[in-house]
């Protein structure tokens, strides 16, 4: 018989190592779909950072915000007392209480994969995760949705749209590690 | 304010959901787009599998409030093909960045300030962009079943079956 669980992570590290087993957690998220599709809409994350820039923008700067009529549409009515809205609030709410109640709630700026390739300067890793959010609400927005919108609940639905996103998603996020993370040459 | 507490609730069972199965882990995701570990492709084809079979069977009974998203062929690609960029750079996706500030990750802070600074510049592009490029191979939001004109279910319970069949087949980590 294989090792117990925390052995079979050659790296173990804090925030590598799962509580819920992959089908667990994904059968989990599988049904959380469900009942949104059942209740309310498809689950979806990357259109309310749109929602809250416009919210943001609107409360300081309402005539620049106006004039975006993508902004207007999407941030309707400039509040955020919306199930979309609040669908969103949750997630961090909900991670940090699983963080909290199975006491693995760690801070770390750098990364051990991004350490091991770029070092340990701070500075580095935070200018760079900052142009990767940049990129991933840039692509989602222009996109129509992300991971979840897209991905979990597009496909779900059987949308062509989704099929294609994640396709694109997941040869260009995979060529990008291998170029990013030097694994080209070796055979993993 | 029923719906804004159901949204709370489902958005909450989300985020505790991704965090206890690793998914707003950097290094699961990093080691994931390796091909390192793909505990993270077993778990989002399990979730796509479950989801294509519940989804449509509420849709049999007429009980979907279903919300298709439209197709533009040349800037679906572009996008995926940005957004695929970003998420190997951060390591977070839109939704698990939001789960790994909440676990204490400073990266995932700036990674949800720069995702805010993208969502901002794309909304003020948007009108270029819809004009150039969301035109070509616009089919508005089609789906496989529709385009076939069956009902979903006939496509999505194989498929969701195939899903989690491949999802069980797909190696473990440490198996490597």
């Amino acid at each position: 018989m294989k090792k117990d669980v925390p052995d079979r992570y050659e790296t173990s590290h804090e925030d590598a190592r799962p509580v819920f087993p992959w089908w667990a957690g994904g059968i989990g998220i599988g049904l959380v779909l469900i009942v949104a599709v059942g209740l309310v809409e498809p689950i979806g994350v990357s259109g309310q950072y749109v929602v809250l820039d416009g919210v943001l923008l609107h409360s300081v700067l309402p005539d620049v915000a106006s004039r975006s009529p993508y902004l207007a549409k999407t941030a309707q009515g400039w509040t955020l007392a919306t199930y979309e809205f609040f669908f969103v609030l949750g997630i961090p709410l909900g991670a940090l209480v699983a963080a909290m109640v199975t006491a693995r709630f760690r801070t770390r700026v750098v990364p051990i994969e991004w350490k091991r390739r770029f070092g340990s300067n701070p500075g580095r890793r935070l200018v760079w995760s900052f142009v990767g959010g940049f990129l991933l609400l840039f692509g989602a927005r222009f996109g129509g949705g992300c991971t979840s919108g897209h991905m979990i609940s597009g496909i779900s639905q059987l949308a062509i749209s989704s099929f294609l996103f994640s396709a694109a998603l997941f040869i260009s996020a995979i060529i990008t590690a291998r170029v990013l993370y030097r694994d080209g040459g070796s055979q993993c | 304010m029923l719906t804004l507490g159901l949204g709370l609730a489902l958005g909450a069972a989300f985020g505790a959901l991704l965090q206890l199965s690793g998914a707003s882990s950097h290094t699961k995701i990093v080691n994931a787009l390796r091909l390192k570990d793909l505990t993270i492709m077993k778990l989002i084809l399990i979730a796509i599998g479950v989801g294509l079979v519940g989804v449509h069977l509420l849709d049999l009974f007429g009980l979907a409030n279903m919300k298709v998203k439209e197709l533009y062929l040349l800037g679906i690609i572009l996008a995926g093909v940005v957004f695929g960029v970003g998420f190997a750079i951060s390591g977070y996706c839109p939704g698990t960045a939001l789960a790994a500030c909440a676990e204490g990750k400073p990266d995932a802070w700036v990674t949800v300030v720069g995702g805010l600074c993208g969502a901002l510049v794309f909304a003020f592009m948007f009108p270029e962009i819809e004009e150039h490029l969301l035109v070509v191979g616009r089919y508005g939001p089609v789906t496989i079943s529709g385009l076939i004109g069956i009902h979903g279910l006939w496509i999505a319970a194989p498929l969701g079956i195939v899903c989690i069949w491949l999802a069980m087949r797909l190696p473990e980590p440490g198996g490597a």
